[in-house]
Protein backbone atom coordinates (compact mmCIF):
# COMPACT_ATOMS: atom_id res chain seq x y z
CA UNK A 1 0.00 0.00 0.00
CA UNK A 2 1.14 3.59 -0.83
CA UNK A 3 1.04 5.08 2.64
CA UNK A 4 -1.84 5.85 4.59
CA UNK A 5 -3.36 8.72 3.05
CA UNK A 6 -5.09 8.96 -0.55
CA UNK A 7 -5.62 12.07 -3.15
CA UNK A 8 -9.14 11.72 -4.61
CA UNK A 9 -11.42 13.27 -7.20
CA UNK A 10 -15.32 13.48 -6.30
CA UNK A 11 -17.63 13.70 -8.60
CA UNK A 12 -20.50 14.66 -6.39
CA UNK A 13 -24.14 15.52 -7.53
CA UNK A 14 -25.31 18.77 -6.16
CA UNK A 15 -28.85 19.65 -6.73
CA UNK A 16 -30.37 22.61 -4.48
CA UNK A 17 -34.06 21.55 -3.97
CA UNK A 18 -36.47 19.37 -5.05
CA UNK A 19 -37.42 20.97 -8.30
CA UNK A 20 -33.92 22.13 -9.27
CA UNK A 21 -31.91 21.20 -11.61
CA UNK A 22 -28.93 19.10 -10.60
CA UNK A 23 -25.46 18.68 -11.83
CA UNK A 24 -22.01 17.26 -10.78
CA UNK A 25 -19.49 19.24 -9.39
CA UNK A 26 -15.76 18.31 -8.81
CA UNK A 27 -14.06 18.58 -5.68
CA UNK A 28 -10.01 17.31 -4.70
CA UNK A 29 -9.76 16.09 -1.41
CA UNK A 30 -6.29 14.96 -0.05
CA UNK A 31 -4.71 13.60 2.90
CA UNK A 32 -7.68 11.26 3.37
CA UNK A 33 -7.04 8.35 5.55
CA UNK A 34 -7.72 4.79 4.37
CA UNK A 35 -9.35 4.10 7.81
CA UNK A 36 -11.95 6.38 7.40
CA UNK A 37 -15.36 5.33 6.44
CA UNK A 38 -16.83 7.21 3.77
CA UNK A 39 -19.01 9.20 5.67
CA UNK A 40 -15.93 10.24 7.33
CA UNK A 41 -14.77 11.54 4.24
CA UNK A 42 -17.55 13.02 2.92
CA UNK A 43 -17.14 14.98 6.42
CA UNK A 44 -13.68 16.34 6.07
CA UNK A 45 -14.97 17.24 2.18
CA UNK A 46 -17.80 19.24 4.03
CA UNK A 47 -15.19 21.10 6.24
CA UNK A 48 -13.14 22.08 3.93
CA UNK A 49 -16.01 23.57 1.80
CA UNK A 50 -17.57 25.48 4.80
CA UNK A 51 -13.85 27.12 6.00
CA UNK A 52 -14.25 28.06 1.67
CA UNK A 53 -17.60 29.55 2.42
CA UNK A 54 -19.61 26.91 0.09
CA UNK A 55 -22.72 25.09 0.81
CA UNK A 56 -21.69 21.74 2.55
CA UNK A 57 -22.99 18.66 0.62
CA UNK A 58 -26.22 17.15 1.80
CA UNK A 59 -26.10 13.48 2.97
CA UNK A 60 -28.35 11.15 4.72
CA UNK A 61 -26.73 9.64 7.51
CA UNK A 62 -27.93 8.31 11.34
CA UNK A 63 -26.16 5.70 13.29
CA UNK A 64 -22.79 5.03 10.86
CA UNK A 65 -22.98 1.66 12.37
CA UNK A 66 -25.00 -0.28 9.42
CA UNK A 67 -28.12 -0.43 11.50
CA UNK A 68 -30.46 2.27 10.45
CA UNK A 69 -30.73 2.35 6.80
CA UNK A 70 -30.29 6.42 6.50
CA UNK A 71 -27.06 6.30 4.58
CA UNK A 72 -27.68 5.75 1.06
CA UNK A 73 -25.37 6.65 -1.37
CA UNK A 74 -24.83 5.31 -5.23
CA UNK A 75 -21.04 4.96 -5.34
CA UNK A 76 -19.32 4.32 -9.16
CA UNK A 77 -22.80 3.19 -10.21
CA UNK A 78 -22.92 0.74 -6.96
CA UNK A 79 -25.68 1.29 -4.20
CA UNK A 80 -23.38 1.78 -0.91
CA UNK A 81 -20.33 1.45 -3.17
CA UNK A 82 -18.15 -1.64 -4.30
CA UNK A 83 -18.34 -4.25 -0.98
CA UNK A 84 -20.34 -6.58 -0.88
CA UNK A 85 -22.98 -6.64 2.59
CA UNK A 86 -22.31 -3.30 3.73
CA UNK A 87 -23.60 0.05 4.14
CA UNK A 88 -21.95 3.04 2.74
CA UNK A 89 -21.53 3.91 6.35
CA UNK A 90 -19.44 1.13 7.60
CA UNK A 91 -17.15 1.23 3.76
CA UNK A 92 -14.24 2.24 4.56
CA UNK A 93 -11.45 4.01 2.08
CA UNK A 94 -9.15 1.66 2.02
CA UNK A 95 -11.41 -0.02 -0.87
CA UNK A 96 -10.30 3.43 -3.02
CA UNK A 97 -6.83 3.95 -4.16
CA UNK A 98 -4.52 6.92 -4.56
CA UNK A 99 -5.78 8.78 -7.54
CA UNK A 100 -9.04 7.54 -7.56
CA UNK A 101 -11.88 9.31 -9.03
CA UNK A 102 -15.36 8.87 -7.39
CA UNK A 103 -18.87 9.30 -8.73
CA UNK A 104 -21.66 10.04 -6.40
CA UNK A 105 -24.79 9.92 -6.86
CA UNK A 106 -28.48 10.26 -4.89
CA UNK A 107 -30.64 6.91 -5.19
CA UNK A 108 -32.30 7.41 -8.27
CA UNK A 109 -36.29 6.34 -8.49
CA UNK A 110 -39.53 8.73 -9.46
CA UNK A 111 -40.78 6.98 -5.84
CA UNK A 112 -37.50 8.28 -4.00
CA UNK A 113 -37.42 11.98 -5.34
CA UNK A 114 -34.00 14.40 -4.71
CA UNK A 115 -34.52 16.35 -1.42
CA UNK A 116 -30.88 17.84 -2.05
CA UNK A 117 -27.68 17.20 -2.99
CA UNK A 118 -27.62 13.38 -2.43
CA UNK A 119 -30.26 13.36 0.21
CA UNK A 120 -33.48 11.35 -0.97
CA UNK A 121 -36.84 11.33 0.16
CA UNK A 122 -37.40 7.82 0.96
CA UNK A 123 -40.81 8.03 2.72
CA UNK A 124 -42.75 6.04 -0.16
CA UNK A 125 -41.37 3.19 2.21
CA UNK A 126 -43.26 4.17 5.11
CA UNK A 127 -46.29 4.76 2.96
CA UNK A 128 -46.09 1.04 2.06
CA UNK A 129 -45.24 -0.09 6.07
CA UNK A 130 -48.48 1.32 6.90
CA UNK A 131 -50.79 0.23 4.09
CA UNK A 132 -49.63 -3.13 5.80
CA UNK A 133 -46.59 -4.20 7.40
CA UNK A 134 -47.81 -4.80 10.90
CA UNK A 135 -49.94 -7.14 12.89
CA UNK A 136 -53.24 -5.51 14.91
CA UNK A 137 -53.11 -7.40 18.30
CA UNK A 138 -53.41 -5.72 21.51
CA UNK A 139 -49.91 -6.18 22.66
CA UNK A 140 -51.04 -6.05 26.79
CA UNK A 141 -48.57 -7.56 28.97
CA UNK A 142 -45.55 -9.31 27.10
CA UNK A 143 -46.64 -13.15 26.63
CA UNK A 144 -45.06 -16.20 27.96
CA UNK A 145 -41.98 -16.54 25.14
CA UNK A 146 -43.40 -20.25 24.74
CA UNK A 147 -46.78 -19.35 24.37
CA UNK A 148 -47.01 -20.21 20.74
CA UNK A 149 -44.54 -22.37 18.86
CA UNK A 150 -42.65 -21.30 16.19
CA UNK A 151 -40.00 -23.66 14.33
CA UNK A 152 -36.31 -23.17 14.36
CA UNK A 153 -36.46 -22.97 10.50
CA UNK A 154 -39.56 -20.47 10.41
CA UNK A 155 -37.58 -17.99 12.85
CA UNK A 156 -34.62 -18.21 10.92
CA UNK A 157 -36.73 -17.05 7.47
CA UNK A 158 -38.57 -14.48 9.21
CA UNK A 159 -35.17 -13.10 10.78
CA UNK A 160 -33.45 -12.89 7.90
CA UNK A 161 -36.23 -11.07 5.90
CA UNK A 162 -36.65 -8.93 8.85
CA UNK A 163 -32.56 -8.13 8.76
CA UNK A 164 -33.95 -5.25 6.20
CA UNK A 165 -33.21 -1.61 7.51
CA UNK A 166 -35.18 0.02 4.61
CA UNK A 167 -32.13 1.46 3.10
CA UNK A 168 -33.86 1.45 -0.42
CA UNK A 169 -30.52 -0.12 -2.12
CA UNK A 170 -32.91 -2.66 -3.77
CA UNK A 171 -34.87 0.22 -5.73
CA UNK A 172 -31.60 2.07 -6.40
CA UNK A 173 -29.75 -1.10 -8.04
CA UNK A 174 -32.76 -1.96 -9.87
CA UNK A 175 -32.73 -1.42 -13.30
CA UNK A 176 -36.80 -0.71 -13.36
CA UNK A 177 -36.88 0.92 -9.93
CA UNK A 178 -38.56 -1.95 -8.13
CA UNK A 179 -38.98 -2.32 -4.88
CA UNK A 180 -39.90 -6.04 -5.12
CA UNK A 181 -37.58 -7.15 -2.40
CA UNK A 182 -38.24 -4.65 0.30
CA UNK A 183 -41.39 -5.11 -0.13
CA UNK A 184 -41.19 -8.71 0.15
CA UNK A 185 -39.12 -9.03 3.41
CA UNK A 186 -41.38 -6.91 4.99
CA UNK A 187 -44.24 -9.15 3.79
CA UNK A 188 -42.16 -12.34 4.55
CA UNK A 189 -41.02 -11.49 7.76
CA UNK A 190 -44.91 -11.20 9.41
CA UNK A 191 -46.41 -14.18 6.80
CA UNK A 192 -44.34 -16.53 8.36
CA UNK A 193 -45.15 -16.36 12.15
CA UNK A 194 -48.22 -17.07 13.03
CA UNK A 195 -48.23 -13.39 14.63
CA UNK A 196 -48.61 -12.25 11.32
CA UNK A 197 -50.24 -15.00 9.38
CA UNK A 198 -53.68 -13.87 10.76
CA UNK A 199 -53.70 -11.21 8.40
CA UNK A 200 -51.80 -12.50 5.64
CA UNK A 201 -54.20 -12.15 2.87
CA UNK A 202 -54.97 -8.08 3.40
CA UNK A 203 -51.84 -7.35 4.33
CA UNK A 204 -50.12 -8.42 0.90
CA UNK A 205 -52.69 -7.08 -1.75
CA UNK A 206 -52.10 -3.85 0.63
CA UNK A 207 -48.78 -3.20 0.56
CA UNK A 208 -48.39 -4.12 -3.64
CA UNK A 209 -51.27 -2.10 -3.83
CA UNK A 210 -49.35 0.71 -2.24
CA UNK A 211 -46.11 -0.50 -3.83
CA UNK A 212 -47.69 0.53 -7.40
CA UNK A 213 -49.09 3.86 -6.39
CA UNK A 214 -46.25 4.72 -4.90
CA UNK A 215 -44.44 4.44 -8.89
CA UNK A 216 -42.03 1.44 -8.13
CA UNK A 217 -41.47 -0.72 -11.04
CA UNK A 218 -41.77 -3.87 -11.68
CA UNK A 219 -39.64 -7.11 -11.31
CA UNK A 220 -37.43 -7.90 -13.97
CA UNK A 221 -35.61 -11.09 -11.97
CA UNK A 222 -32.22 -9.46 -12.34
CA UNK A 223 -31.46 -10.09 -8.69
CA UNK A 224 -29.54 -6.83 -8.43
CA UNK A 225 -31.41 -6.25 -5.62
CA UNK A 226 -29.72 -9.11 -3.43
CA UNK A 227 -26.39 -7.97 -4.49
CA UNK A 228 -26.49 -4.51 -3.65
CA UNK A 229 -28.31 -5.43 -0.29
CA UNK A 230 -26.58 -4.63 2.67
CA UNK A 231 -28.14 -7.12 4.66
CA UNK A 232 -27.98 -9.45 2.16
CA UNK A 233 -32.43 -10.20 2.31
CA UNK A 234 -32.77 -13.09 -0.42
CA UNK A 235 -34.82 -13.20 -3.61
CA UNK A 236 -36.57 -16.10 -2.04
CA UNK A 237 -38.40 -13.78 -0.72
CA UNK A 238 -39.74 -11.98 -3.90
CA UNK A 239 -40.59 -15.53 -4.67
CA UNK A 240 -42.65 -15.77 -1.47
CA UNK A 241 -44.07 -12.25 -2.02
CA UNK A 242 -45.92 -13.22 -5.19
CA UNK A 243 -47.00 -17.01 -3.62
CA UNK A 244 -48.59 -14.92 -1.02
CA UNK A 245 -50.12 -12.79 -3.53
CA UNK A 246 -51.30 -15.01 -6.17
CA UNK A 247 -52.74 -17.28 -2.95
CA UNK A 248 -54.34 -14.03 -1.61
CA UNK A 249 -56.17 -13.07 -5.01
CA UNK A 250 -57.01 -16.47 -6.01
CA UNK A 251 -58.18 -18.46 -3.62
CA UNK A 252 -58.05 -16.65 -0.36
CA UNK A 253 -61.32 -14.77 0.77
CA UNK A 254 -61.59 -12.82 3.61
CA UNK B 1 -50.33 6.98 -22.92
CA UNK B 2 -51.61 7.06 -19.46
CA UNK B 3 -54.92 8.60 -20.45
CA UNK B 4 -55.32 5.46 -23.52
CA UNK B 5 -54.84 3.34 -20.32
CA UNK B 6 -57.49 4.76 -18.86
CA UNK B 7 -59.87 4.26 -21.69
CA UNK B 8 -58.90 0.75 -22.22
CA UNK B 9 -59.23 -0.06 -18.74
CA UNK B 10 -62.76 0.94 -18.21
CA UNK B 11 -64.63 -2.37 -19.12
CA UNK B 12 -61.75 -4.40 -17.06
CA UNK B 13 -62.64 -2.30 -13.73
CA UNK B 14 -66.50 -3.30 -14.34
CA UNK B 15 -65.48 -6.75 -14.46
CA UNK B 16 -63.38 -6.22 -11.15
CA UNK B 17 -66.60 -5.46 -9.23
CA UNK B 18 -68.23 -9.09 -10.08
CA UNK B 19 -68.49 -11.00 -7.32
CA UNK B 20 -65.63 -14.21 -7.29
CA UNK B 21 -63.40 -13.37 -10.52
CA UNK B 22 -63.15 -10.07 -9.10
CA UNK B 23 -60.14 -10.12 -7.26
CA UNK B 24 -58.33 -11.99 -9.99
CA UNK B 25 -59.06 -9.30 -12.48
CA UNK B 26 -57.91 -6.69 -10.33
CA UNK B 27 -54.46 -8.69 -9.91
CA UNK B 28 -54.15 -8.19 -14.09
CA UNK B 29 -53.63 -4.63 -13.04
CA UNK B 30 -50.31 -4.70 -10.20
CA UNK B 31 -47.00 -5.25 -11.78
CA UNK B 32 -46.85 -8.68 -9.56
CA UNK B 33 -49.95 -9.84 -11.29
CA UNK B 34 -49.12 -8.76 -15.18
CA UNK B 35 -45.92 -10.32 -14.25
CA UNK B 36 -47.43 -13.37 -13.46
CA UNK B 37 -49.96 -13.51 -16.38
CA UNK B 38 -46.63 -12.74 -18.65
CA UNK B 39 -44.79 -15.71 -17.12
CA UNK B 40 -48.37 -17.91 -17.27
CA UNK B 41 -48.24 -16.89 -21.22
CA UNK B 42 -44.59 -16.93 -21.84
CA UNK B 43 -44.60 -20.67 -20.98
CA UNK B 44 -47.84 -21.85 -22.76
CA UNK B 45 -45.68 -20.23 -25.75
CA UNK B 46 -42.73 -22.24 -24.71
CA UNK B 47 -44.94 -25.01 -24.47
CA UNK B 48 -46.49 -24.25 -28.44
CA UNK B 49 -42.54 -24.13 -29.44
CA UNK B 50 -41.44 -27.48 -28.58
CA UNK B 51 -44.42 -28.78 -30.22
CA UNK B 52 -43.87 -26.78 -33.04
CA UNK B 53 -40.26 -28.04 -33.26
CA UNK B 54 -40.71 -31.55 -32.54
CA UNK B 55 -43.71 -31.45 -35.46
CA UNK B 56 -41.18 -29.27 -37.86
CA UNK B 57 -37.79 -31.79 -37.17
CA UNK B 58 -40.06 -33.98 -39.44
CA UNK B 59 -38.63 -31.99 -41.97
CA UNK B 60 -35.34 -33.96 -41.56
CA UNK B 61 -37.32 -37.05 -42.53
CA UNK B 62 -38.46 -35.98 -45.88
CA UNK B 63 -41.42 -34.92 -48.49
CA UNK B 64 -43.83 -37.28 -47.19
CA UNK B 65 -43.26 -37.64 -43.85
CA UNK B 66 -43.35 -34.06 -43.25
CA UNK B 67 -46.50 -33.49 -45.45
CA UNK B 68 -48.24 -36.33 -43.86
CA UNK B 69 -47.77 -34.75 -40.34
CA UNK B 70 -48.92 -31.33 -41.63
CA UNK B 71 -52.47 -32.91 -43.33
CA UNK B 72 -52.51 -34.81 -40.28
CA UNK B 73 -52.80 -31.51 -38.44
CA UNK B 74 -55.11 -30.01 -41.09
CA UNK B 75 -57.51 -32.74 -40.59
CA UNK B 76 -58.04 -31.42 -36.85
CA UNK B 77 -60.33 -28.49 -38.46
CA UNK B 78 -62.10 -27.23 -36.05
CA UNK B 79 -60.11 -27.77 -33.22
CA UNK B 80 -57.09 -26.18 -34.78
CA UNK B 81 -58.66 -23.04 -35.42
CA UNK B 82 -59.43 -22.81 -32.03
CA UNK B 83 -55.48 -23.63 -30.88
CA UNK B 84 -54.36 -20.61 -33.43
CA UNK B 85 -56.61 -18.15 -31.22
CA UNK B 86 -55.55 -19.21 -28.19
CA UNK B 87 -52.19 -18.92 -29.51
CA UNK B 88 -52.29 -15.91 -30.55
CA UNK B 89 -54.13 -14.50 -27.51
CA UNK B 90 -50.93 -15.89 -25.31
CA UNK B 91 -48.65 -13.75 -27.97
CA UNK B 92 -51.20 -10.56 -27.59
CA UNK B 93 -51.66 -10.63 -24.38
CA UNK B 94 -47.93 -11.08 -23.30
CA UNK B 95 -46.99 -8.30 -25.78
CA UNK B 96 -49.37 -5.69 -24.29
CA UNK B 97 -47.49 -6.73 -20.70
CA UNK B 98 -44.38 -6.63 -21.86
CA UNK B 99 -45.27 -2.91 -23.34
CA UNK B 100 -47.53 -2.26 -20.07
CA UNK B 101 -44.53 -3.20 -17.44
CA UNK B 102 -41.76 -1.70 -19.32
CA UNK B 103 -43.81 1.82 -19.77
CA UNK B 104 -44.27 1.38 -15.69
CA UNK B 105 -40.55 0.93 -15.50
CA UNK B 106 -40.13 3.34 -17.46
CA UNK B 107 -41.96 6.29 -15.16
CA UNK B 108 -40.16 4.54 -11.96
CA UNK B 109 -36.90 6.11 -13.08
CA UNK B 110 -37.08 9.15 -15.13
CA UNK B 111 -33.62 10.34 -14.75
CA UNK B 112 -30.95 7.50 -14.86
CA UNK B 113 -27.70 7.22 -13.43
CA UNK B 114 -23.99 8.38 -14.49
CA UNK B 115 -22.48 5.30 -14.04
CA UNK B 116 -23.87 2.21 -12.90
CA UNK B 117 -22.07 -1.11 -12.27
CA UNK B 118 -22.97 -4.29 -11.19
CA UNK B 119 -22.63 -5.75 -7.94
CA UNK B 120 -23.61 -9.27 -9.08
CA UNK B 121 -20.69 -11.76 -9.28
CA UNK B 122 -22.41 -14.72 -11.43
CA UNK B 123 -23.38 -12.65 -14.77
CA UNK B 124 -21.51 -13.26 -17.78
CA UNK B 125 -22.84 -9.61 -19.04
CA UNK B 126 -23.04 -6.82 -17.04
CA UNK B 127 -26.12 -5.43 -15.19
CA UNK B 128 -28.57 -8.55 -15.84
CA UNK B 129 -27.14 -10.52 -18.76
CA UNK B 130 -30.37 -11.63 -21.01
CA UNK B 131 -32.76 -9.73 -18.98
CA UNK B 132 -31.91 -6.25 -19.97
CA UNK B 133 -32.41 -7.19 -23.76
CA UNK B 134 -36.09 -8.87 -23.07
CA UNK B 135 -37.65 -5.89 -25.23
CA UNK B 136 -35.49 -5.82 -27.60
CA UNK B 137 -35.15 -9.54 -28.66
CA UNK B 138 -38.99 -9.79 -28.05
CA UNK B 139 -39.68 -7.37 -30.67
CA UNK B 140 -37.13 -9.42 -32.75
CA UNK B 141 -39.18 -12.39 -32.06
CA UNK B 142 -42.60 -10.60 -32.86
CA UNK B 143 -41.10 -9.04 -36.13
CA UNK B 144 -40.14 -12.70 -37.06
CA UNK B 145 -43.53 -13.85 -36.37
CA UNK B 146 -44.64 -11.19 -38.83
CA UNK B 147 -42.83 -12.31 -41.58
CA UNK B 148 -42.91 -16.29 -40.70
CA UNK B 149 -46.53 -16.42 -40.34
CA UNK B 150 -46.71 -14.51 -43.63
CA UNK B 151 -45.11 -16.40 -45.82
CA UNK B 152 -45.79 -20.28 -44.44
CA UNK B 153 -49.51 -19.96 -43.94
CA UNK B 154 -50.74 -17.21 -46.30
CA UNK B 155 -47.78 -17.07 -48.54
CA UNK B 156 -48.27 -13.38 -48.46
CA UNK B 157 -45.00 -12.10 -50.25
CA UNK B 158 -45.71 -14.36 -53.07
CA UNK B 159 -49.29 -13.01 -53.05
CA UNK B 160 -48.40 -9.26 -53.40
CA UNK B 161 -45.22 -10.36 -56.05
CA UNK B 162 -42.37 -9.78 -53.97
CA UNK B 163 -41.22 -13.39 -54.07
CA UNK B 164 -41.67 -16.31 -56.42
CA UNK B 165 -42.64 -19.46 -54.60
CA UNK B 166 -43.82 -21.41 -57.49
CA UNK B 167 -45.04 -24.60 -54.94
CA UNK B 168 -48.10 -22.69 -53.63
CA UNK B 169 -48.94 -22.47 -50.60
CA UNK B 170 -50.07 -25.03 -47.64
CA UNK B 171 -54.04 -25.07 -48.53
CA UNK B 172 -52.68 -26.14 -52.71
CA UNK B 173 -49.51 -26.79 -52.75
CA UNK B 174 -46.71 -28.93 -51.48
CA UNK B 175 -45.74 -27.35 -48.19
CA UNK B 176 -43.08 -29.37 -48.02
CA UNK B 177 -41.18 -27.63 -50.97
CA UNK B 178 -43.04 -24.46 -50.18
CA UNK B 179 -40.90 -24.60 -46.72
CA UNK B 180 -37.43 -25.43 -48.34
CA UNK B 181 -37.89 -22.90 -50.64
CA UNK B 182 -39.00 -20.03 -48.08
CA UNK B 183 -36.05 -21.04 -46.39
CA UNK B 184 -34.02 -20.45 -49.60
CA UNK B 185 -34.78 -16.61 -49.73
CA UNK B 186 -32.45 -14.11 -48.02
CA UNK B 187 -34.86 -12.08 -46.63
CA UNK B 188 -35.64 -15.20 -44.56
CA UNK B 189 -32.06 -16.26 -43.89
CA UNK B 190 -31.26 -13.00 -42.13
CA UNK B 191 -34.82 -12.78 -40.31
CA UNK B 192 -34.38 -15.71 -39.13
CA UNK B 193 -31.31 -15.85 -38.10
CA UNK B 194 -31.37 -12.92 -36.04
CA UNK B 195 -34.67 -13.54 -34.36
CA UNK B 196 -33.83 -17.24 -33.42
CA UNK B 197 -30.80 -16.13 -31.92
CA UNK B 198 -33.17 -13.35 -29.71
CA UNK B 199 -35.24 -16.53 -28.91
CA UNK B 200 -32.75 -18.07 -27.03
CA UNK B 201 -31.47 -14.85 -25.34
CA UNK B 202 -34.91 -14.00 -24.36
CA UNK B 203 -35.81 -17.50 -23.20
CA UNK B 204 -32.44 -17.77 -21.42
CA UNK B 205 -33.66 -15.25 -18.90
CA UNK B 206 -37.57 -15.76 -19.60
CA UNK B 207 -37.83 -19.39 -18.41
CA UNK B 208 -35.97 -19.25 -14.79
CA UNK B 209 -37.67 -15.81 -14.79
CA UNK B 210 -40.94 -17.56 -14.98
CA UNK B 211 -40.29 -20.03 -12.38
CA UNK B 212 -39.48 -17.01 -9.92
CA UNK B 213 -42.61 -15.44 -10.76
CA UNK B 214 -44.46 -17.75 -9.87
CA UNK B 215 -43.01 -18.29 -6.65
CA UNK B 216 -40.92 -21.61 -7.74
CA UNK B 217 -37.76 -20.80 -5.78
CA UNK B 218 -35.84 -23.33 -3.57
CA UNK B 219 -32.70 -23.12 -2.66
CA UNK B 220 -32.30 -26.61 -3.59
CA UNK B 221 -34.02 -26.32 -6.85
CA UNK B 222 -32.39 -22.94 -7.80
CA UNK B 223 -29.77 -24.78 -9.64
CA UNK B 224 -32.02 -27.12 -11.60
CA UNK B 225 -34.23 -24.39 -12.61
CA UNK B 226 -32.00 -22.13 -13.57
CA UNK B 227 -29.89 -24.90 -15.58
CA UNK B 228 -32.69 -25.93 -17.02
CA UNK B 229 -34.52 -22.89 -18.15
CA UNK B 230 -30.93 -22.02 -20.01
CA UNK B 231 -30.66 -25.54 -21.49
CA UNK B 232 -34.45 -25.83 -22.74
CA UNK B 233 -33.53 -22.15 -24.27
CA UNK B 234 -30.84 -23.64 -25.84
CA UNK B 235 -32.47 -26.66 -26.81
CA UNK B 236 -35.21 -24.80 -28.67
CA UNK B 237 -33.14 -22.08 -30.36
CA UNK B 238 -30.51 -24.10 -31.74
CA UNK B 239 -33.36 -26.95 -32.81
CA UNK B 240 -34.78 -24.02 -34.97
CA UNK B 241 -31.42 -22.96 -36.22
CA UNK B 242 -31.16 -26.39 -37.40
CA UNK B 243 -34.46 -25.86 -39.79
CA UNK B 244 -32.98 -22.87 -40.62
CA UNK B 245 -29.49 -24.63 -41.54
CA UNK B 246 -31.33 -26.87 -43.62
CA UNK B 247 -32.33 -23.85 -46.18
CA UNK B 248 -28.31 -24.42 -47.21
CA UNK B 249 -28.96 -27.82 -47.84
CA UNK B 250 -29.39 -29.07 -51.42
C1 LIG C 1 -42.13 -17.28 -28.87
C2 LIG C 1 -42.38 -16.19 -28.29
C3 LIG C 1 -42.13 -15.83 -26.83
C4 LIG C 1 -41.91 -16.63 -25.75
C5 LIG C 1 -41.87 -18.13 -25.70
C6 LIG C 1 -41.72 -15.75 -24.60
C7 LIG C 1 -41.48 -16.17 -23.31
C8 LIG C 1 -41.25 -15.35 -22.23
C9 LIG C 1 -41.11 -15.76 -20.86
C10 LIG C 1 -41.19 -17.19 -20.35
C11 LIG C 1 -40.89 -14.64 -20.11
C12 LIG C 1 -40.64 -14.58 -18.62
C13 LIG C 1 -41.76 -14.02 -17.82
C14 LIG C 1 -41.30 -13.68 -16.43
O1 LIG C 1 -40.26 -13.07 -16.26
O2 LIG C 1 -41.98 -14.02 -15.48
C15 LIG C 1 -40.86 -13.54 -21.00
C16 LIG C 1 -40.62 -12.24 -20.64
C17 LIG C 1 -40.69 -11.17 -21.50
N1 LIG C 1 -41.15 -11.17 -22.80
FE1 LIG C 1 -41.46 -12.82 -23.89
N2 LIG C 1 -41.83 -14.46 -25.02
C18 LIG C 1 -42.10 -14.47 -26.36
C19 LIG C 1 -42.31 -13.39 -27.18
C20 LIG C 1 -42.24 -12.08 -26.78
C21 LIG C 1 -42.56 -10.98 -27.62
C22 LIG C 1 -43.06 -11.06 -29.07
C23 LIG C 1 -42.34 -9.88 -26.89
C24 LIG C 1 -42.57 -8.51 -27.50
C25 LIG C 1 -42.48 -7.39 -27.06
C26 LIG C 1 -41.87 -10.28 -25.57
C27 LIG C 1 -41.51 -9.45 -24.54
C28 LIG C 1 -41.11 -9.87 -23.28
C29 LIG C 1 -40.56 -9.02 -22.25
C30 LIG C 1 -40.31 -7.52 -22.33
C31 LIG C 1 -40.31 -9.84 -21.14
C32 LIG C 1 -39.66 -9.42 -19.85
C33 LIG C 1 -40.58 -8.97 -18.83
C34 LIG C 1 -39.79 -8.70 -17.61
O3 LIG C 1 -38.88 -9.47 -17.32
O4 LIG C 1 -40.07 -7.74 -16.95
N3 LIG C 1 -41.83 -11.64 -25.54
N4 LIG C 1 -41.10 -13.98 -22.29
S1 LIG D 1 -26.00 5.55 8.83
FE1 LIG D 1 -27.24 4.01 9.76
S2 LIG D 1 -26.94 2.39 8.35
FE2 LIG D 1 -25.53 3.83 7.61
Amino acid sequence: MSGDTLTLTLRIWRQNGPNEAGGFREYRLSGVSTHMSFLEMLDVLNEQLIESGEEPVAFDHDCREGICGMCSLMINGQAHGPDKATTTCQLHMRQFADGDTITIEPWRATAFPVVRDLVTDRSAFDRIISAGGYVSVNTGNAPDGNSIPVPGHQQEKAMDAAACIGCGACVAACKNASASLFVSAKVSQLAILPQGSQERTSRVLDMVNQMDEEGFGHCTNTYECEAACPVEVSVSNIARMNREYIRASIVAGE
Amino acid sequence: MDLLCKICSWPACLLARLPGIGPIVKMCFTSIGQKILMALTGLALVGFLVTHLAGNLLLFKGEEQFNTYAENLHSLGGALVVAEVGLFGAFAVHMCLAISTTAMSRRARKSSYAEQQSKRDDVILGGGGASRFMLITGVLIGAFLVLHVADMKFNLRDKLGITQFEHGDEESGNLYLHVRQVLRDPVTRVVYLVALLGLGIHLSHGISSAAQTLGLHHRRWNVLIRGGGMLLAWAIALGFLSIWVLGFLK
